[in-house]
């Protein structure tokens, strides 16, 4: 057993450590100020290889792993939350439904341009009546000669403001439930498409989140992705792999804010000595930094599963429970630790704090996970 | 062409440094390592002209170390060297510059390179030596501390930055070796592709002693940290005192007021 990462792993993770470090560390404050992820940091990245780090070279990946992958979302959320979920949204809920269940005409269609970040990936589930509950979808489909009909509402579409390829899913009998779903590749580009609004939001301010409205959207039959009534199966296989992904954010934001306050905790004198020299502080770092190695732990295993193509759902679920659980202790902590400069939105802090809830949150709350996790435990 | 760059693995300067038992280096437990700065500048040349000239040229990158180093000889071939050499040596920071450089020489000599490039100095060890020496060793014509490089043909026009911001310009030959300082240009980033492809190329692993034949010129006596000094002097009193104590100190101890 080695729990050390490869001299490749190691390589690519000081890459992205030295891009983060130049590129988006500077800018991170003015991202989440501005509710804006600047287009030529999105330029960037892409060209870096970020949005398509491990599907094959043949549809313009860059052919790495999950590992990579989860790697690269880490980095970048150490720095900046809202880029971390830009790129573990689009890759793992767009790119990877696609590259997983499409045909071989769909992946050479689609993949390229999300690969390459021409085009920014969306999924398109959660509902205002169907959030927890996917089989509630109340989207429609129709059936009409090459085309399918689609009308409903979306909300909270991360990734959605870009207006790129959307998977979308969709009911042709809401009584059927879960097994009345299908997934759809959609341009959003195409009538019948129309933004409600892009949320306004207490962290992950530079991420979209768009609510959406779909009036008489006809998608090509061409783009229904894998079998009809099967989308359901789709979204919750997306999602298995898209919890590493926020797992992997979630570290990164534990990980920053851990970073701040260690080194703010040997800086900051109080009673004529730094205030790491008190016991209180220690045992807050100890704890801090035993959860984000855990988590770490976690997170690698289950993509080294989902690597070596075992069944990963409930080490993913727990890898995203552990992790966002420990952002939001660690980011707590470290504010705590910064006293009242914590609160002061100059330090960074405050912005962390603000960023770590969500990731308890989307991609199946936590009360979502300790159901998938019991249910594997007791089947 | 054939073009050769050497890289050095050093620690990350925000390191923490302790001499190591000997007390004639440092300890290299738990540090983090990465490329030396000025080897990054150095490859990033040595890519461009490898891109300009195309198809029928060769960059190598050589790195001697422990097995460690296999991590920035990656990052050079991430960046776009062709292939690679690893001269594995557990003892190279213990090695004097002379040594290092023979090292180099002795693989270099009879592969027909045309441009070698090195950094300026290790960030470590900072001697500035090792380059000059591989030039010396293989009689390459060398010009040192590049902040330009051009290469037409068999002519390189190497732009060179002096004391006082002076720049020079120096016109060589090839064979010749350079010697890369801050400013030459900005090294890209391994791009995700780039490390995947970088995988595939090949990396000749080469044990030191088939290469190293001499014996160090010098020996490292002793490393550590400088001697702690006493504490400040804290003046107190009138502004009027204070800037005659002040005047006082500055006449007295230094060379500012004379």
């Amino acid at each position: 057993m080695n729990f050390e990462l490869s001299q490749d792993h190691k390589v690519l993770q000081s890459a992205v450590r030295d891009f983060v470090e130049k590129e988006i560390k500077p800018i991170a404050m003015k991202i989440d100020e501005e509710h804006m992820i600047p287009d030529e940091l999105v330029a960037k990245m892409s060209e870096m290889g970020l949005m398509g780090s491990y599907f094959p070279q043949e549809y313009e990946g860059a052919g790495l792993d999950m590992l990579s992958y989860s790697i690269v979302v880490e980095e970048v959320s150490k720095a900046c939350a809202s880029s971390g979920v830009l790129i573990s949204a689009h890759t793992s809920l767009a790119n990877n439904p696609i590259y997983a269940f499409g045909t071989e005409e769909q992946k050479k269609k689609w993949l390229p341009d999300l690969n390459t970040g021409r085009k920014i990936g969306c999924f398109l589930l959660t509902e205002p009546g169907a959030g927890s509950d996917a089989g509630g979808t109340a989207t429609m489909y129709r059936r009409e000669g090459d085309e399918f009909v689609i009308n409903g509402s979306k909300i909270f579409i991360t990734n959605g403001g870009y207006l790129g390829t959307g998977v979308l899913f969709a009911s042709f009998d809401r009584s059927l439930k879960h097994k009345g779903i299908s997934a759809f590749i959609v341009d959003l580009k195409s009538p019948g498409v129309t933004i409600v609004k892009n949320e306004n939001k207490m962290g992950i301010r530079g991420s979209y989140t768009t609510a959406f409205a779909f009036d008489d959207l006809r998608v090509p039959a061409e783009n229904l992705l894998g079998k009809e009534g099967k989308g359901f199966n789709i979204a919750m296989d997306t999602l298995n792999g898209g919890r590493i992904g926020i797992a992997s954010q979630a570290l990164g934001i534990a990980e920053g804010a851990f970073e701040r306050a260690l080194a703010y905790s040997k800086e900051r004198k109080q009673f004529d000595q730094a205030i790491s020299e008190f016991q209180a502080i220690q045992f807050k770092l100890a704890d801090m930094y035993a959860r984000i190695e855990t988590s770490k732990l976690m997170i690698h295993k289950a993509a080294w599963m989902k690597d070596n193509k075992m069944n990963y759902a409930m080490e993913s679920a727990m890898c995203k429970m552990l992790a966002s659980e420990a952002a939001t202790y660690v980011t707590k902590e470290a504010m705590q630790i910064f006293g009242g400069y914590g609160f002061i939105c100059d330090y960074e802090i405050e912005r962390m704090y603000r960023d770590a809830k969500i990731t308890e949150i989307y991609e199946g709350t936590n009360e979502v996970q300790r159901v998938v996790i019991s249910k594997m435990l007791l089947a | 062409m054939k073009l050769l760059v050497c890289i050095k693995q050093v620690p990350d300067l925000e390191s923490r440094f302790k001499p190591n038992a000997e007390g004639v280096w440092y300890n290299e437990t738990d540090l983090a390592w990465r490329m030396n700065e000025y080897d990054e500048y150095a490859v990033e040349q040595a890519v461009q002209l490898r891109e300009k000239l195309g198809e029928g040229t060769e960059l190598t990158v050589l790195s001697i170390g422990p097995d460690r180093v296999v991590e920035a000889v990656k990052k050079a071939l991430a960046m776009g060297a062709d292939n690679a050499v690893h001269i594995q040596d557990p003892a190279a920071a213990g090695k004097d510059p002379w040594q290092i450089a023979s090292i180099i020489a002795a693989y270099a000599k009879d592969k027909g390179f045309d441009i070698i490039f090195t950094g300026m100095q290790s960030q470590d060890r900072g001697s500035a030596q090792v380059g000059v020496t591989v030039a010396e060793q293989l009689g390459f014509s060398c010009t040192t501390t590049i902040v330009g490089f051009e290469c037409d043909g068999g002519n390189i026009t190497a732009k060179r930055e002096l004391e006082g911001g002076i720049k020079s310009v120096v016109k060589m030959k090839t064979p010749a070796l350079v010697t890369c300082q801050l400013g030459l240009n900005v090294p890209r980033y391994p791009t995700l592709p780039n490390i995947m492809k970088a995988k595939k190329k090949e990396i000749t692993a080469i044990p030191v002693a088939d290469l190293l034949k001499d014996e160090a010129l010098a020996t490292t006596a002793s490393f550590h940290p400088p001697a702690k000094k006493g504490g400040g002097i804290v003046l107190e009193g009138d502004t009027g005192v204070l800037v005659d104590q002040l005047i006082a100190i500055l006449k007295d101890k230094t060379a500012v007021l004379r």
